[in-house]
């Protein structure tokens, strides 16, 4: 609906400026020049992993736009000068559609965006809205509840544990999903974290794993990370292990829970359509299990069916929107209230979220 | 002499040639550009646009060379100050550290007074990051004078408590409120952030300070008497010993001087491009910094040609990320090859090397 009005204002201010005729053949030797599309990633591109994930959401975009999209992916890049200055260099080189795939990008991308009023951001993770910038994230917390149900099914301790990059809301939000999830099944299931603060450091990220199991957790949730670290470690002792993008289960045969898989090329291609259109428009986009963005692949064969049909029953009523993860009552670690009964989060509210549901042991850095 | 394998022997030359000298950068270009030629062709690049990316445009592209000069800045700084003590053979490897302490002792007037305006706020930060600098290295100075503690290990272990301690503050009492739980300071104030130099680009006064600093730097090795005492206890430590200038004086002189550039250099970075403390605050400038100062034979002119190279090395790999689509790791193969190319070529200016096996000598 939006979309249409803005594509309707646009043809219409066009023509009546009387600009048109003058801008014709500029817009024609844009049409020629094929649409330059910019992936910037905080971490080396793996096989697997968030970088994985968004690269392979192009992939459609390549097989349809052919020559008319030129595709770079920039790996690797620190968040901070580094970044700001690749991005600029990436849209002074003509690219018109820049991906920045790192919530650490948010100010450089930002300034990019305000510079460039005819090149369009989307940014990873944010909070910060423009015209032509658009914060997008992704609703991992509708299938990591799922994850949760599953691993309190098959966890013999009730203790689980979570190896986290940063305590922000998003990855706060997957956290406390597992939680609720896990005690929709068993209520006194105990979920562990620890941060890592880091997108990218394998080594320190399986020694948190080793931390976790040494406590009796039996079900890891290696959550944000883009390397099977965690995964591999938890195969090695024996203990259930998910993630979160994309699929690592041939890391762990054995003992792979599940994936909450990220497919972003629906919105991806969307997106790079209103752009050709003219019509992008800076929103945020908070895309889950009804979007087709969020979908849990790859599940264990040895969680008990009673609970898989629990699952699939769950799933659906989350898509149809009459289950909402973070439903009231629901209380805070120290037992105060979060949500009151009868009451829902709102999207407002669950971007924003910086504190654990109870159930979650460890306390939130503050 | 250096002995080594293949029955092959380093020999110094009696007298190095100038014109050789000259010629070895231009034959480790040649070298390294050769290797990399042919690694682009078995990849499927395009070598003229690789090439063009990375060694032409930035030095014709104003956004790109702009982008150089900011980038020398920290280098320009940490080398400057780490070839002085290197030339007193006292060898802080943990610049790195340093600047890190720089840079949070900077970022305390806007973390503690975000509200507080004026043009003397950046200033003064910048007069912070060097102390906080400084301070950083009296630590492994007081180790090695007191305690006989070797300064190599104490100043690079003091690097990881530094990045530690960094990661404390941003993870807690420092973290931004409104930050969404992201391990960043607030942005700072603009009275915060060093003026602007040239308008349209990041370079900013720190260039000029950068400059100033090699200056002084020049000033004090090659024209003071206390820069030649320390060049001398370098080369000869007994000798100037029995002259009556303590070794004590130049292990805290030589940390002292490092100390404050690594700071100085880590404050312009957070008040400058960066406008936020944060934990990718340096990208390694402490480490790389050791290198520029010996690629500049630790000399305080030679050290502004190796600072613009590297620097520009370092923007012509990210413009061959971008613009010719080379793989990083490709980036980073030709960067090394060029310094190894480089490092074999002097040596060859310096060394001939003998092919009959070595003789005996007699004590």
């Amino acid at each position: 609906m939006t979309s249409d009005l803005n594509r309707r204002g646009f043809l219409k201010s066009t023509a009546a400026t009387g600009l048109a005729a003058a801008l014709a053949p500029a817009i024609a030797h844009a049409a020629d020049e094929p649409l330059g599309i910019v992936l910037v990633l905080p971490s080396p591109l793996g096989d697997v992993g968030w970088g994985h994930a968004l690269s392979a959401g192009l992939d459609p975009i390549k097989a349809a736009l052919g020559d008319k999209a030129k595709i770079t992916v920039l790996e690797n890049i620190p968040e901070g000068p580094d970044a700001d200055r690749i991005m600029t260099k990436a849209v002074a080189d003509g690219n018109k559609f820049l991906i920045a795939g790192s919530f650490g990008y948010q100010n450089g991308a930002l300034q990019v965006a305000k510079r460039n009023p005819d090149v369009s951001v989307l940014h990873a993770s944010g909070f910060m809205t423009a015209p032509n910038f658009s914060p997008f994230a992704a609703r991992y917390y509708q299938a990591t509840y799922l994850m949760g149900m599953a691993a309190a099914a098959v966890s013999k301790s009730g203790k689980l544990g979570s190896v986290s990059a940063f305590p922000i809301p998003e990855l706060i939000t997957s956290v406390n999903a597992f939680a609720l999830g896990a005690q929709a099944i068993n209520p006194k299931v105990e979920v562990s974290v620890v941060w890592v603060n880091s997108w990218f450091d394998p080594a320190k990220e399986q020694e948190a794993a080793k931390a976790l199991l040494a406590q009796g957790c039996d079900v890891i949730f290696s959550n944000a990370q883009d390397s099977p670290s965690v995964v591999s470690v938890c195969e090695e002792a024996g203990a259930y292990v998910w993630n979160l993008n994309s699929s690592m289960q041939k890391y762990a045969p054995k003992k792979y829970l599940g994936c909450v898989a990220t497919d972003w090329s629906p919105f991806f291609s969307q997106q790079i359509n209103d752009h050709i259109a003219g019509t992008f428009k800076g929103t945020v986009a908070f895309l889950g299990v009804a979007d087709k963005v969020v979908k849990v692949v790859d599940w264990s064969k040895d969680i008990p069916a009673d609970v898989m049909t629990k699952i699939t029953e769950a799933e659906g009523k989350i898509a149809d929107g009459s289950l909402s993860v973070f439903a009231g009552p629901i209380a805070k670690q120290d037992g105060s209230e979060g949500v009151a009964a009868g009451a829902s989060m709102d999207d407002a509210a669950i971007v924003a979220m910086d504190w654990h549901v109870k159930g979650v042991t460890t306390p939130l850095p503050k | 002499m250096t002995e080594l394998p293949f029955r092959l022997r380093l020999i110094r030359r009696d007298g190095a040639s100038r014109r050789a000298a000259l010629l070895a950068p231009l034959a480790a270009l040649l070298a390294a550009g050769l290797v990399n030629f042919l690694l682009y062709i078995a990849m499927g690049k395009d070598p003229a646009a690789v090439f063009y990316a990375m060694l032409v445009e930035p030095f014709v592209s104003w956004s790109s060379f702009s982008e150089v000069l900011l980038k020398l800045t920290p280098l320009l700084l940490i080398a400057e100050g780490l070839a002085v003590g290197f030339r007193a053979k006292v060898i802080n490897i943990g610049a790195e550290g340093q600047f890190i302490l720089g840079a949070i002792f900077a970022a305390s007037i806007p973390v503690w007074f975000p509200e507080a305006t004026g043009g003397w706020i950046w200033a003064l930060m910048l007069l912070l990051g060097g102390i906080g600098g400084a301070l950083w290295a009296t630590v492994p100075a007081f180790w090695r004078v007191r305690l006989n503690a070797s300064e190599i290990l104490v100043t690079l272990m003091m690097s990881l408590i530094a990045a530690q301690l960094l990661n404390y503050l941003l993870v807690g009492p420092w973290k931004d409120p409104m930050g969404f739980n992201f391990p960043q300071s607030v942005m700072f104030q603009n009275d915060a952030i060093l003026p602007t130099l040239i308008p349209g680009t990041r370079v900013n006064v720190a260039l000029i300070l950068a400059f100033v600093w090699a200056g002084l730097i020049y000033l004090y090795m090659q024209k003071s008497f206390q820069g030649y005492q320390l060049l001398v206890g370098g080369l000869a430590p007994h000798a100037t010993a029995y002259a009556g200038f303590s070794e004590g004086r130049a292990v805290w002189l030589s940390l002292l001087i490092g100390g404050f550039a690594a700071g100085l250099a880590g404050a312009a970075e957070v008040a400058g491009p960066l406008g936020q403390l944060q934990r990718s605050v340096s990208s390694g400038y402490g480490y790389t910094a050791i290198i520029v100062a010996y690629l500049g034979g630790l000399h305080p002119i030679g050290i502004i040609f190796s600072s613009l190279l590297i620097a520009a090395l370092n923007i012509g790999g990210d413009n061959a990320m971008v613009s010719a689509d080379l793989p990083k790791a490709a980036v980073e193969v030709f960067q090394g090859s060029l310094l190894v190319f480089y490092l074999a070529a002097i040596t060859l200016v310096r060394f001939r090397i003998q092919w009959r096996p070595p003789q005996e000598v007699r004590a």
